[in-house]
């Protein structure tokens, strides 16, 4: 795969001021004249921000004008600006792993922004570093994978079936696999969707169908995911149903929709001891059921288990609505029922949820703020009858709120079996036991491992329209590498010197990924578009007998070394 | 048949460019039309981003600059949709090119003409606290990195004389006499992404913005501490240049209200920025005193509630529960006191500040009332586009064929408005799907 | 002049890049004195390397990883985890200071964990003085230490134990026995000390012709132990009898593919 020709380096070297970023603390023109005596480095300039459009061009000049073949951006981190400036260098012409970064800004200038002079020797120290290894650069080429545009959609509630309804009408196949025996997920367990009030079975049943009615969607119900092999386009997917009874197909991409239960409070206010203290969902059923006998007075408790101080610390973001709209339901019902709804902070965000809840004021629902400190008491009389004694926050004064229907909010969390179908698919769970995104701001609905994504409920607590918005959210993250066809992969692979390999086979146990095997010849050989690139086995080689393409022993050795003032042999 | 299908965004923010990339990523052709001279949006401006305090343009700009690179993207801004006809799978839209009197494709971008130009006036990407010249680059990161020149303030547009720019260009890109262009495309589908705008604090008259130097809004604070902004990211109080010691930040300014001009609803992300810059003030000076004074906390986000209790617990950030009344000056120091009733303890207290800052209602772009005549898509009653369904089709308006998506389409924050943008990208998709099987 | 340690650090792409970077985001300031050299996964972390580097004179080493669970690749950093210990065994059979080599844990959102632990391991070497390795003139005993430490870390033996621990103690070995860690730590530690002595030997006579009586000084081991390992790597080809003086025989050492 490398290419044979060796070419001695021409090394450019672009130093970015970052506005006031870098400039402010680290010498720029000290470093880019430093850059300049470097061995190999034949050009070097300095620029107020490297990453914009002019900067790029300026790259790219300098690669035309000194006939470069490698290039060092010192600037910031290249987690976020590597394939900028990669890019840059593949449109001049320069094979884009011939690129290096030093990280002057992030990691110096930032970090040591009250020692301009500290900084600045180390800024020197990682040019020198990034050109120790850019000399030692070869050029690589991405392996082109097939796509297989046929999606496995994890999860069959209202997110699974939206994306691969979406999926399917622009022109992918999908499977959904659901554990349960029926289509629909939490809101076949619902009576009315706020905002719009809408029957929640009712508008469910007009997705189910369409879902069921759809060629290019395969429904397996009771069915779970046990094994996920292979990569983006071409996982290998093996479900096994509830009589035991496996079965394999083929996948290009995999979205995780598998909702979210809610927490059942046993033990808190009363619940499992007590007939009357329900969770919101319970009440749901028993709306939705007409077996609501009219209460005389409700009263609902938000956060029961959720933003605690430890454990469960994050809010559920729905519950707040929830309890309004089902208050608003049993004051349709039942006008002159009292209902008390003891809250921490309200949360009726967005566009018309803040209506809802002057809708529900106007009602006549009654509104308790409690401190998380002075949480309410649910206590039973001789006969039965609940009491719920809460400090008013606002009133300041205790308040004994006779009920005979308790209704605990609770949060919605993560399934138990979360945990195993994320070390099916490896991707992570976050500290709140949710899946967890690759970035939280930009990349909402990507993991970290390609051609897997996630929406609803998975990924934390939402309602319908925001669970739906992120459904119609994977269904193009998805489609992307499926309407493409044919995928670039990794270039920076494991790569084994078969004259060294003895074929003692301890790279085979340790791949993470079953990206090496042993041929015919009884050497070891890597699977390139399998390969994930994390070294594990050159590290660990005995005949050091596997080298890592773009972090090779020499290229780390030659960065440590200059790192330490000292040049490699 | 077309020889690639296309979508036009409307919009060039955070959420028109996710939706471009991850339609051009896919291979379909986008045209990107953004009002203002450079993309970006309101994620440019702002400083850091909550809760994972990320450097707001550090992760925007490889985005930004991807929408410029990438083949499939055509970005036409400070450009305007002028008309829309046709229906989905074949709209024919006519965009205004406004001249930025400057040739796009000679303009380097090197900023000479910046440096020469006489004319200052206040730069509406610092919220109007910097200043920019009458040619001018909004801010150091534009994409495209090519010169505008604001013909009210061009001296040669309003007395005849100057022209130094044009001079000084090596390019030879300074063109007076460009004309606006209208440019008419054919897309199949369109997406509205034109995010928000600020409700004017001076609408409620007992805070005092524009009448007090040291109150300020949420968004002028962004450009205070940030690095690259006017005052280099050292927070200096407006009246006298100095650093304020106690600052209070005011929720709701304009927004849950009922009062008129106001909003009803929740803009949904002041909490948590309020939360976020309170955090950036105390890093830049620790000994600063910050508090919120809020109403109800909106923490309802992945990871928001822990935010807040480490800002409480970890920053000494103090929590107030209550809507000021009023702001009174003190004339002399010009340091701010802030009257209030504690919902709390339900006492009424007094607060002295050096800056005040107000968390202003996010409301809908002015130009959604004339997009709305232009597309069809209809409005509700506060000016956002409104979902065919909000709850199965939040991305659809009532016109098939047009989406939207981020703020256009509700309140909500930069994460949500990714998911949705891809949302409205997948729907657009669809229609250039079943057009395709149509054909065939 | 204060002494300012010299410090490499070798830093997974996935946490502790990412935390690093988080530090200068969140504008954390901690000690100019470290080196960091981005490598995709901590499990890339080669004892090779860092041997070289301590030997090159670095004052610390300091490697970092994703939190255990944490892993991009699932297991690097257990693998991390393992080479950081045999390392620190190996360090801890030579005349160099084992805290010179420190391995934590970072994720992504831990700016400033990761700027204290800077801080920390700077104060922590700072403790310990500059390098005896560091400069023109390092020194001769200890280098030949770190060398055949470095020699030992090269060999296959140990090299293919290393690599079959975490199989051994998951699956067990071919015939299914799991070795507890403590078996493993106890073979681990005979493999070492074999390793390490045979290396020390085999750099010694390298350099000028011994004699058992004078390597058992020189190593301060007992003559029969010596003896012991001489024998073995005479059988296996890596020394000859250089001469005898006398009646001792002086070994010297064979270039051999090793």
């Amino acid at each position: 795969m490398e290419s044979m020709e060796e070419e001695t380096p021409r090394i450019g070297v672009f130093v970015c001021h970052c506005g006031i970023n870098i400039g402010g603390v680290v010498n720029v023109p000290e470093v880019v004249e430093y850059a300049k005596k470097l061995p190999c480095v034949v050009y070097a300039e300095e620029n107020l921000y490297t990453c914009s459009s002019e900067g790029i061009s300026k790259i790219k000049e300098g690669i035309a004008k000194y006939n470069l073949n490698r290039v060092i951006v010192a600037s910031c981190t290249p987690r976020t600006h590597e394939p900028l400036f990669r890019g840059a260098c593949e449109e001049a012409g320069v094979n884009k792993y011939l690129f290096e970064m030093a990280n002057i800004r992030d990691q110096c200038s930032w970090a040591h922004m009250h020692e301009p002079e500290g900084a600045t020797e180390k800024a020197k120290d990682l040019v020198r570093m990034a050109v120790a290894k850019s000399r030692l650069l070869k050029p690589l080429e991405e392996p082109e994978i097939d796509v297989t545009p046929s999606a496995l959609v994890i999860g069959g509630g209202i997110s699974g079936m939206t994306a691969a309804l979406c999926l399917s009408n622009q022109g992918f196949k999908v499977h959904i696999v659901e554990k349960e025996p029926e289509l629909g997920g939490m809101l076949g367990h619902l009576y009315k969707l706020y905002p719009t009030m809408q029957d929640a079975s009712e508008s469910l049943n007009h997705v189910v169908n369409s879902v069921k009615s759809n060629k290019s969607i395969e429904v397996l119900t009771s069915t779970v995911v046990k094994q996920v092999k292979g990569f983006i386009g071409n996982f290998e997917v093996t479900v096994q149903k509830a009589n035991d009874e496996t079965a394999n197909f083929e996948a290009g991409t995999i979205i995780v929709a598998t909702g979210a239960p809610i927490f059942e409070p046993v033990g808190m206010y009363g619940y499992g001891e007590y007939d009357n203290v329900i969770t919101q969902l319970r009440l749901e059923q028993l709306l939705k059921d007409g077996q609501l006998k009219k209460p005389e007075s409700v009263v609902m408790i938000q956060c029961v288990g959720a933003r605690e101080k430890e454990g469960r610390t994050y809010c559920s973001r729905i519950c707040c609505m929830t309890a309004i709209k089902n208050a608003l339901l049993i004051k349709d019902l039942h006008p002159d029922t009292d209902v008390y709804i003891l809250f921490r902070e309200l949360q009726t965000y967005g566009k018309h949820y803040e209506e809802h809840y002057r809708t529900a004021q106007d009602k006549g629902v009654k509104f308790v703020k409690y401190l998380q400190e002075k949480s309410p008491r649910v206590v039973s009389g001789k006969n039965g009858e609940l009491t719920v004694n809460v400090y008013h926050a606002l009133l300041n004064e205790e308040l004994k709120i006779g009920s005979d229907l308790v209704v605990l909010s609770t949060p919605l969390i993560q399934h138990e079996d979360a945990r195993e179908l994320s070390q099916i698919l490896k991707v992570p769970l976050g500290p709140d036991g949710f899946f967890f995104e690759v970035h939280v701001k930009l990349r909402p609905i990507d993991f970290a491992t390609d051609g897997i994504y996630v929406c609803g409920t998975a990924h934390s607590p939402k309602d319908t329209p925001e669970s739906v918005s992120q459904a119609f959210g994977v269904a193009s993250r998805a489609a992307i590498p499926m309407a493409l066809k044919r995928l670039r992969t990794e270039a920076i692979t494991a790569v084994v010197h078969e004259n060294l390999c003895s074929g003692c086979g301890t790279c085979v146990k340790l791949c993470p990924y079953g990206a090496i095997e042993k041929d015919e010849k009884g050497v070891a050989r890597v699977t390139e578009v399998v390969c994930k690139g994390c070294g594990v086995c050159a590290a660990t080689c005995p005949e050091r007998a596997i080298e890592m393409r773009h972090f090779t022993s020499e290229q780390v050795m030659a960065q440590a070394l200059a790192a330490l003032g000292r040049t490699s042999a | 048949m077309r020889e690639k299908s296309s979508v036009l965004v409307i919009g060039g923010g955070i959420a028109g460019i996710q939706a471009s990339l991850d339609l051009a990523d896919r291979g379909l052709e986008v045209y990107l039309v953004e009002k203002t001279p450079s993309i970006g949006g309101r994620m440019a401006q702002l400083d850091k981003t909550f809760p994972t305090m990320d450097c707001s343009i550090c992760i925007l700009a490889p985005k930004m600059i991807e929408c410029f690179r990438h083949p499939n993207i055509k970005l036409l801004t400070y450009s305007e949709v002028e008309e829309v006809s046709g229906s989905a799978g074949n709209f024919t839209v006519k965009v205004l090119r406004n001249p930025r009197f400057v040739d796009e494709s000679k303009c380097t971008g090197c900023g000479t003409c910046m440096q020469k130009c006489p004319i200052k006036v206040p730069n509406e990407f610092e919220m109007g606290l910097g200043m920019r010249r009458a040619i001018y680059l909004p801010f150091p990161q534009a994409v495209p990195r090519v010169a505008t020149i604001d013909k009210d303030n061009c001296l040669y547009f309003q007395k005849g004389v100057c022209k130094i720019c044009e001079k000084f260009c090596q390019a030879n890109a300074v063109d007076f006499d460009k004309k606006p262009e209208e440019l008419t495309i054919n897309v199949s589908a369109i997406i509205i992404a034109t995010g928000f705008n600020l409700f004017n604090p001076s609408i409620i008259g007992e805070y005092g913005y524009k009448q007090y130097k040291n109150v300020i809004t949420s968004l002028e604070l962004e450009r205070l501490v940030n690095a690259s902004g006017p005052t280099g990211g050292k927070l200096l109080r407006p009246s006298d240049g100095k650093e304020p010691n106690e600052i209070a930040f005011i929720q709701c300014v304009g927004s849950r209200s009922q009062r008129k001009k106001c909003f009803p609803y929740c803009s949904s992300v002041c909490c948590m920025y309020a939360t976020k810059e309170s955090i950036i003030l105390k890093e830049h000076k620790p000994e600063v005193e910050v508090y919120i004074f809020y109403i109800e906390l909106r923490v309802f986000g992945k990871g928001f509630q822990e935010f807040v209790t480490r800002a409480r617990e970890e920053w000494d950030v103090e929590y107030i529960r209550g809507r000021p009344d009023e702001i009174i000056e003190d004339p002399k120091t010009r340091d701010l006191i802030v009257r209030y009733e504690d919902t709390l303890d339900r006492k009424v207290k007094e607060l002295k500040v050096g800056l005040v800052v107000l968390c202003p209602a996010l409301i809908p772009n002015d130009s959604n009332t004339k997009l709305e005549k232009i597309l069809g898509a209809e409005l509700d009653e506060h000016g956002f586009f409104k979902s065919k369904d909000p709850l199965f089709a939040p991305v659809d308006t009532n016109v098939p064929g047009i989406f939207i998506c981020g703020y256009s389409q509700g309140p909500k924050d930069i994460p949500e408005s990714v998911a949705q943008s891809s949302g409205a990208a997948a729907r657009a998709a669809e229609v250039i799907a079943l057009v395709a099987s149509e054909e065939n | 002049m204060t002494f300012e340690p010299r410090i490499v650090g070798f830093l997974c792409n996935w946490c502790s890049y990412a935390g690093a970077d988080l530090a200068g985001v969140s504008r954390i300031s901690y000690p100019t004195n470290i080196r960091i050299i981005r490598l995709m996964c901590s499990g890339r972390v080669e004892p090779v390397i860092v041997l070289e580097t301590l030997a090159q004179g670095a004052d610390g080493v300091l490697v970092m990883g994703c939190h255990i669970g944490d892993c991009h690749y699932i297991s690097g950093n257990l693998y991390a985890e393992r080479k950081i210990n045999v390392l620190k065994k190996l360090l801890a059979r030579t005349s160099l200071e084992v805290g010179r080599l420190r391995l934590e844990w970072v994720s992504a959102s831990e700016g400033g964990r990761f700027a204290e632990l800077v801080k920390d391991f700077v104060e922590q070497i700072k403790a310990l003085g500059p390098s005896p390795l560091a400069g023109d003139k390092p020194d001769k005993n200890i280098l030949a230490g770190v060398l055949a430490a470095k020699a030992a870390a090269e060999d296959f033996r140990l090299r293919l134990l290393v690599g079959r621990e975490k199989t051994m103690i998951d699956d067990g070995n071919v015939y299914g026995e799991k070795v507890s860690e403590e078996e493993l730590d106890k073979i681990l530690n005979e493999v070492i000390d074999t390793e390490f002595v045979r290396n020390r030997i085999y750099l010694l006579v390298k350099e000028k012709p011994l004699s058992v009586k004078e390597l058992s000084e020189r190593l301060d081991l007992d003559s029969k132990t010596v003896l012991r390992h001489v024998v073995v790597m005479r059988r296996r080809g890596l020394i000859t009898v250089d001469r005898v003086e006398g009646t001792s025989p002086l070994y010297t050492a064979l270039e051999v593919g090793r």
